[in-house]
């Protein structure tokens, strides 16, 4: 991903973002607590959290498409609510889980959508991008999961947008599906230059596709960097594994300078992980231990943390809980 | 607004099983009841029981013998005849012991009964009267049907049949519809386009509109061509007061739909405030025939004022200006169903 593709305009804010619900067990319940951060223009960012995280309610307010109870958001300087209608001029939006008319073709739909907007692209033009110009005179019904989450994200794609908002693109489909998803939403971003916002629940897919990330947890934010910088973050970087021939003393391993923690991966076996803060520094100490004091290793490797290591330092639980 | 409306039309053109409804429905409707003929006095069996040489029993067997829908066959034996009356192979016993004449019937066939009875006692009255001497009756009554031309009850119903149709099809299809759409969070992705949500559902009840002219005209054109059904008045002022009122009925699909949680709780909804109407607004029968307080109560609903409406210009062939009464009242309900779906119509579930 090249550098010069973000650029320092601000392509949306949010400051100081609250959304409260009326809630029959609580009162009121806080979806969104005093969220705030920026997207450049040419990011990909992505929301990184569990269900019920406040992601869809935050990328919603900034939508337009629900009042905050306080806080501002905005979209090239354009308040979500203020000057919502050239705002959503400016914006495509996919919905998690929304349909689309089940009595209309695809090029009915592009075309019909176009009209609501100053500026269209013809449908033929978008159904070309995503490989489903043969499938124009369908119904949506019609449409894999895969197809059908790629015509959703074209469709919202019809006013040649600035901003792209996906609320998690993927969940549901199959690998296979997500990795070409994958592939449609880095065209979108480094071949037409759109900015991105997404959400996703997918450690994988925020690595994959974003610039930076918001690690979201309740309803605030606990992290923004980009996923390298996130796990960097955390005081055990990498992870060293490898295999023995016998059981080994833990608490020998725990000695060896640079080594965080020590995790036997299978109970019983002989297969066991270092956490590390720098892998370079600590693996010669190791692999110098290991022939002082005899020990056959296999299967050495390197591993770095991953977003899913982060998320759990940083709220204390898995994401798929 | 062009694409919108043709988008419109053309996804309620393809929704078959909706369509059906709308236009089917009240099609077959009106295909049943062409097919009975309401015109035809049914036939009454009549059994005559007695002393065959006593002059009340001819003078009785000559009366009953002069109705036409009587058909009178004489029998020796009262209890054969009784069991008879019981097996339902006759419907009426009258026997002659005497000078006195005992009817017997069925209770079960009410409608039979009535005129029967009442044919039977005008006989009596004039076996009596000419015992009495008197063969000129003083008084003589001619009954004679006042309506403009003949007007039989299926020209009665047929346009009953199309507000209906209309009504049935607005309520639910609309309610349905905006469900279905906030279900699937259509009506959500449109929010997040510039397009005002209004010019959406105007869009929805503009197609919805010529959709329920298309409808009348199917209905009345099976009803006349297919039935016979005879209309006087203008039909253009029926077709103009049903769409009117149609907006009534979209609106109240509106309001259905606003509190539904799916599109079959709103079907459920929207039926509930149809059924009833269907029935008490006087769709198969005139509303006289309801006690008198629930005719206070219906004469408030909004199908009442049309169907007297549509009646008065086509079926009694009066001018539009005779239903001046009807169409005020239909236009209060214009505005008020307008502030009800207002009020009631959510684009998002609550």
């Amino acid at each position: 991903m090249s550098a010069e593709r973000i650029t320092d305009e601000v392509a949306v804010e949010v400051r100081d973002l609250v959304k409260e619900f009326p809630s029959p067990e609580r009162g009121t319940l806080t979806a969104v607590d005093h969220v705030s951060f920026e997207v450049h223009r040419g990011e990909v960012f992505g929301f990184l959290g569990p269900n019920g995280a406040g992601k869809t309610t935050t990328l919603e307010i900034v939508e337009g498409l629900t009042p905050p109870t306080s806080g501002h958001t905005s979209v090239f300087g354009l308040d979500s609510v203020a000057e919502r209608e050239a705002m959503k001029e400016r914006i495509g939006v996919q919905l998690q889980s929304s349909a689309y008319f089940q009595y209309l073709t695809l090029e009915e739909i592009l075309d019909l959508f176009g009209s609501f907007y100053e500026r269209a692209v013809a449908p033929d033009a978008l159904l070309d991008k995503v490989g489903l110009i043969d499938k124009k005179r369908s119904l949506v019904g019609h449409l894999s999961g895969g197809q059908a989450q790629r015509f959703s994200i074209v469709a919202a794609m019809v006013n040649d947008p600035d901003v792209v908002f996906l609320d998690e693109p993927t969940t549901g489909l199959d690998p296979q599906a997500r990795r070409n998803l994958w592939d449609l939403v880095e065209h979108i971003n480094q071949v037409e230059g759109k900015t991105i916002v997404m959400t996703t629940h997918y450690m994988e897919e925020a690595q994959v596709l974003c610039d930076r990330v918001a690690v979201i947890d309740r309803g605030s934010i606990q992290a923004i960097d980009t996923p390298l910088g996130l796990v960097h973050q955390l005081p055990a970087a990498y992870r060293i594994a490898f295999a023995t021939s016998s059981a080994l003393n833990v608490n020998d391993l725990k000695d060896l300078p640079g080594v965080l923690g020590v995790t036997p991966l299978v109970l019983g076996g002989f297969d066991y992980e270092l956490e590390v803060a720098r892998a370079g520094d600590t693996l010669p100490v190791f692999l110098d231990w290991t022939k002082e004091n005899d020990v056959e290793v296999d299967d050495v490797q390197v591993v770095p943390a991953t977003l899913e290591d982060v998320f759990l330092s940083l709220t204390g639980r898995s994401l798929r809980e | 607004m062009k694409k919108l409306f043709g988008a419109s039309a053309k996804m309620l053109y393809r929704d078959k099983q909706a369509l059906f409804w709308a236009l089917a429905f009240p099609v077959i409707f009106a295909v049943v009841f062409g097919l009975f003929d309401f015109e035809q006095s049914p036939e009454v069996k009549i059994d005559l029981v007695g002393e065959t040489a006593s002059p009340v029993y001819g003078a009785m067997g000559v009366g009953l013998g002069s109705i036409d829908t009587f058909v009178v066959t004489e029998r020796a034996d009262l209890g054969a005849s009784t069991t008879r009356l019981d097996d339902g192979d006759t419907d009426v016993v009258v026997a002659v012991q005497g000078a006195n004449v005992e009817v017997l019937y069925n209770e079960t066939n009410f409608q039979t009964n009535q005129f029967a009875i009442t044919a039977i006692e005008r006989i009596v009255d004039r076996v009596n009267l000419e015992a009495a001497g008197v063969s000129e009756p003083t008084v003589t009554l001619e009954a004679s049907g006042v309506a403009a031309g003949d007007v039989s009850y299926y020209d009665f119903l047929l346009p009953g049949l199309v507000a209906m149709g209309v009504m049935n099809a607005s309520i639910t299809g609309m309610a349905v519809a905006i469900s279905r759409f906030r279900e699937q969070k259509i009506l959500r992705r449109i929010l997040a386009t510039p397009l005002a949500p209004i010019r959406f559902l105007s869009a929805q009840v503009g197609a919805r509109l010529v959709l329920s002219v298309i409808q009348s005209a199917l209905i009345l054109a099976v009803g006349i061509f297919l039935f016979g059904a005879e209309l006087h008045g203008q039909l253009i002022w029926l077709f103009v007061l049903v769409t009117f009122a149609n907006l009534i009925f979209l609106n109240l699909g509106f309001a259905a739909a606003g509190r539904a949680k799916n599109p079959d709780a709103a079907a459920g909804i929207a039926n509930a405030i149809a059924l009833p109407m269907m029935f008490l607004s006087g769709t198969f029968f005139p509303t006289e025939t309801l006690p008198v307080i629930v005719q206070w109560i219906v004469k408030f609903l909004p199908l009442t004022p049309l169907l007297e409406a549509i009646r008065l210009v086509s079926v009694e062939g009066e001018p539009i200006t005779a239903a001046a009464t009807q169409i005020a009242a239909l236009t209060a309900w214009v505005v008020l169903s307008f502030f009800i779906a207002n009020r009631m119509f959510r684009f998002e579930e609550a």
